[in-house]
């Protein structure tokens, strides 16, 4: 179950979710960088790319779609999961169109993201 | 009042009530109505609870919007029973709307602000926890707590805090400054300006009318139960201090004050104006920098004389893996340790199972902080008698006491633990204070924690599913009958076949617990929430697995057992720096938990099992669910509602004397109109328990001989008891697809069994209730006690009151449902005459043997 050499990065504006999430992922290996702040987590994209990041929807500033959009076009192979309270029918086309790999309405049972989380690099590795 | 009239009363109210009769589908509709209702309810309940198992990941948003969602199931299901009733319960919705006030309390943040100023230790409940802060709440755990002393005291409470500042005036001042900590970029100058105000006005503050004396009165309380001269100790605890941040030493403390009213107000004001001081207000801004609700609680303990005090990590914090703890101490009050004005004797103790000093480095004592002996209180620096300073400030029989504590306290709180402790000239050790220890392990060089786990042997991967998140290790104890929890020893991992509400007892003691079958949303994995036991329900064949004695380690976050030790995990778990439990969203959701979901109304036979008695949302769907089934039972007990024309007899190869009526789908619609074979019941619980009686020997049909004494007793019990009468009246076995109302009237006994079950464990009840005999009441007690350890070894919760047996389970899978049933369609046979031959004591055990082992041919003798 190693997963050494996954980057993972999430962003959210509850501290709560980057907190639990480098908790579980560290654990089973995961390299993970965690932000609450949109900004600082796409700077930090664009220094180095990440195989997966996970977002949050709903933040002050550059919203998920908008973070979805930048990383894909930073790097079109970082698959892309979004998490919400409060996804629409219409946010959630959006996404589609812009490549999204999965939407997961919070709350969530962790195993459900690990499962996406595994999907997501299966795809990754399918498609290299 | 006597047990009889009391039983008497209980009947008269709940069983012989004439009622007009309505028809049975209307009412079974109607009861349908309330359990869904009920479950909903519950279903939310569950699902919140099952939320704070640390599988799952919420906000707050989450939090507000399913509070709403309940509290309108919550009505509905009120609304609901008084329709099956007719009104009987309108007293439920005067007693659910201050329950409903007060969680909506707790979402604003507003529950420490409603209760009484001062509350002993001892009275506090989990619902004080706001009002008297979280180091005050930890000291009332450990004060029930058997195994550890605690100095006796009170709390002034953020109540009274919350008073003097309306008192006073001081509120919007207050106000303004929980508002500008909240912004994003206060103004820093009115900030410090309203911490410098606030901070002078409450050192001024007057108390509220009659509060001086409610504190006399307590101090002088404390005085009498005090074996010496009173002081006190006088120290902080608030709202989020020892939660998720420690606040250590960053809040006021007053220690060797007089126990005058006067004095102590004072003390408590130097606390409380400590709230707004600039280390405190510092440290809250860094923690809390989204600002939040503020208030300030004290503990008011009497001082132990100390001869020496420290503290005690329950692991060494340098080096978690080492299996060791570690001791500091000095001579004199502890004050002088933890703020690093003594040099202090160094201790290292091995964890193993038997105690041993590993290491010791002595410090040369010569100065200890001790009462100044005035009356005025006070303590000071004194020099330590020469002779004395070089000598070990504990002797080793304390130190392996004291470590017999710091290891029974980690299994308790299930965290390491930093624990401050004190000895009092007699050698009784006090503990003053236990929080979680925090230890920060060096990531430098470190292999990943998943590539060392690959050593371990894996017993289960993928186990179950999680009921509380954690990582527990300890030796394998089977449970498999209630009694055995009688042996639990400390520290171990508890593993049985189903889950038990009833573990409980032993779950402070338990490192982990394990069950193969049983699910996240039952009673137990609730209660291994509260108590925080990492818990793995579902887990396949377990028991085949694991012998009893051997070590396992179980990871309930990544759903993993190993065999062994594994001390990486153990230290991974010590050194994760963010205790989930106490993050702000857990606390709330736990706060709004305490109030909803305990269940302080168990059982009906008590006098509070009346809407007034509730306490919680459980209690009040409790009571709803029981006056349901009642109103049911009773239904099927009174001949006047059952119209003869759907009573349809059973044909069985036993003499049973079965008639069922069908409210909706119980029987095969081709069956023939009378003499129904066992092959047309379509009902799955009665099916279940016909299975059980059809069991071959399970119904012997011999006629017991009944003695002339007895045959004697029963004529001559009087008319009016009705509690050991001869019932009269068919067998009826009311049903539907997924339910069973039967009762049993045996010449002289009653029995009633009503049960629900489908595929939604949460519906599924079983409800048990046996009454009576024909002989006296010694042996009919002693079959209420065969009946008894018989259903409690299949896990049932039961009561028995002379010779009426109660017995409840449920929130079951179906298989299990059914497999219980049969179990009691046998026990109805193989118990219906046996208290003719109870004729001693020592027959219950023999014949509860028997039951278990299978062997029911022992009644006729064979």
């Amino acid at each position: 179950m190693s997963e050494t050499n996954t980057r993972l990065l999430v962003v959210d504006d509850e501290p709560i979710v980057g907190k639990r999430l480098k908790q579980v992922f560290d654990k089973i290996g995961f390299a993970i960088e965690t932000y609450t702040d949109s900004a600082a987590a796409l700077a930090a994209m664009a220094e180095k790319p990440f195989d997966i990041v996970v977002t949050d929807l709903k933040m002050e500033g550059i919203d998920g779609i908008e973070v979805l959009k930048r990383v894909r076009a930073m790097n079109p192979d970082t698959r892309v999961i979004i998490i919400t309270g409060y996804a629409s029918p219409d946010t959630a086309e959006l996404a589609e169109q812009e490549g999204v790999f999965a939407f997961l309405a919070k709350p969530f049972r962790l195993d459900e993201l690990k499962q996406v989380i595994y999907r997501a690099i299966e795809s990754g590795r399918a498609k290299a | 009042m006597a047990l009889r009239d009391f039983l008497k009363g209980f009947s008269a109210q709940r069983w012989f009530t004439p009622k007009a009769c309505r028809p049975l589908p209307l009412v079974f509709s109607q009861f349908r109505e309330v359990l869904k209702a009920n479950n909903q309810a519950l279903e939310i309940i569950a699902d919140m609870g099952e939320k704070l198992s640390g599988e799952y990941l919420f906000d707050l948003r989450y939090v507000e919007s399913t509070v709403e969602e309940m509290i309108a199931a919550m009505r509905r299901a009120i609304a609901a029973i008084n329709v099956l009733t007719q009104d009987q319960h309108t007293a439920l919705q005067e007693v659910f709307t201050p329950m409903e006030a007060r969680i909506r309390a707790i979402l604003n943040k507003r529950d420490d602000r409603d209760g009484p100023p001062l509350l002993w230790l001892t009275e506090i409940e989990d619902r004080h926890w706001p009002l008297v802060g979280g180091k005050a709440a930890h000291l009332s755990e450990l004060l029930h707590n058997p195994q550890v002393r605690v100095p006796e005291g009170f709390v002034i409470t953020a109540g009274l805090f919350h008073e003097i500042l309306d008192l006073n005036g001081i509120r919007p001042e207050f106000d303004r400054f929980e508002q500008l900590l909240s912004e994003h970029l206060p103004d820093e100058e009115a900030l410090e300006a309203l911490r410098c105000l606030l901070q002078e006005k409450v050192l001024r503050a007057e108390p509220p009318p009659g509060f001086l004396a409610t504190l006399a009165e307590a101090l002088q309380q404390l005085a009498a139960d005090s074996p010496r001269a009173l002081f006190l100790a006088v120290r902080s605890s608030a709202q989020e201090e020892d939660m998720d941040f420690s606040f250590a030493g960053q809040f006021h403390s007053e220690l060797q004050v007089p126990p005058q009213a006067e004095a102590v107000y004072r003390a408590y004001l130097q606390v409380a104006a400590s709230l707004f001081g600039a280390k405190a207000i510092g440290y809250r801004r860094q923690v809390f920098p989204e600002g939040g609700t503020m208030s300030i609680a004290a503990c008011c303990q009497r001082m132990i004389p100390a001869k020496a005090s420290g503290i005690i990590y329950s692991i060494d914090p340098m080096d978690p893996g080492s299996q060791s703890m570690v001791v500091v101490g000095a001579l004199g009050q502890g004050q002088a340790v933890v703020e690093g004005q003594v040099p202090t004797d160094f201790f290292r103790l091995g964890r193993g199972e038997a105690p041993q000093v590993i290491e010791r480095v002595l410090a040369a004592k010569h100065e200890a902080l001790l009462p100044t002996g005035n009356a005025e209180g006070g303590l000071a620096m004194q020099a330590v008698p020469n002779g004395q300073a070089g000598a070990p400030c504990l002797d080793e029989r304390i130190l392996f006491e004291l470590a017999a504590v710091a290891i029974h306290l980690e299994t308790f709180f299930k965290r390491p633990q930093d624990i401050e402790w004190t000895l009092d000239p007699q050698g009784i050790l006090y503990i003053l204070q236990s929080r979680p220890l925090l230890i920060t392990e060096s990531e430098k060089g470190k292999p990943r924690l998943s590539e060392k786990l690959e050593d371990y042997e894996l017993i289960a991967a993928d186990a179950g599913r999680v009921a509380q998140q954690g990582i527990g290790a300890g030796p394998v104890f089977w449970v498999e009958t209630l009694a055995d929890l009688k042996e639990f020893p400390e520290g171990a991992v508890l593993i049985s076949h189903r889950d038990s509400s009833q573990y409980v007892q032993v779950m402070h003691r338990a490192a982990a617990i394990v069950t193969e079958v049983g699910s996240p949303t039952s009673h137990m994995a609730t209660l291994c929430r509260e108590l925080r036991v990492p818990c793995l329900v579902g887990v396949p064949d377990i028991l085949t697995k694991v012998v009893p004695g051997e070590e396992i380690t179980v990871d309930a976050e990544d759903r993993r057992i190993y065999r062994g030790r594994v001390v990486e995990l153990l230290t991974y778990q010590a050194t994760t720096s963010m205790d989930l439990h106490m993050a702000p969203e857990f606390r709330m959701l736990r706060r709004i938990l305490r109030n909803v979901s305990r269940l302080n109304l168990v059982d009906p036979l008590m006098q509070d099992f009346r809407p007034e008695g509730c306490k919680t949302f459980h209690d009040v769907l409790r009571f709803i669910h029981e006056t349901a089934v009642l109103e049911l039972v009773e239904l099927g007990r009174d001949d006047r509602c059952l119209p003869g024309g759907l009573a349809r007899r059973l044909e069985l190869p036993i003499q049973a004397g079965i008639l069922a009526i069908d409210i909706g789908g119980g029987i095969a619609p081709d069956a023939p109109r009378d003499a129904i074979p066992f092959a047309a019941i379509r009902s799955i619980p009665f099916r279940a328990i016909l299975q059980g009686m059809l069991f071959p020997g399970a119904w012997h049909q011999e006629t017991m001989p009944v003695s002339f004494r007895d045959m004697m007793h029963s004529m001559m019990t009087t008319p009016q008891d009705t509690l050991s009468g001869q019932y009269t009246g068919h067998n009826i076995a009311i049903i539907s697809e997924t339910y069973v109302n039967l009762c049993f009237r045996f010449g002289y006994h009653f029995n009633i069994i009503d049960a629900f079950c489908h595929d939604v464990e949460r519906d599924n009840h079983i409800y048990f209730r046996f009454l009576g005999g024909a002989t006296d009441i010694a042996k009919r007690s002693r079959r209420a006690t065969l009946i008894a350890t018989i259903l409690e070894a299949f896990d049932f919760s039961v009561k028995t009151r002379g010779d009426l047996v109660i017995a409840r389970t449920g929130n079951l899978v179906q298989s299990e449902m059914e497999r219980t049933l049969d179990i009691l369609g046998r026990l109805i046979g193989f118990t219906r005459q046996l208290d003719v031959q109870m004729t001693d004591d020592q027959a219950v055990a023999r014949y509860a043997e028997a039951f278990l082992m299978g062997d029911y041919g022992v009644v006729a003798g064979k």
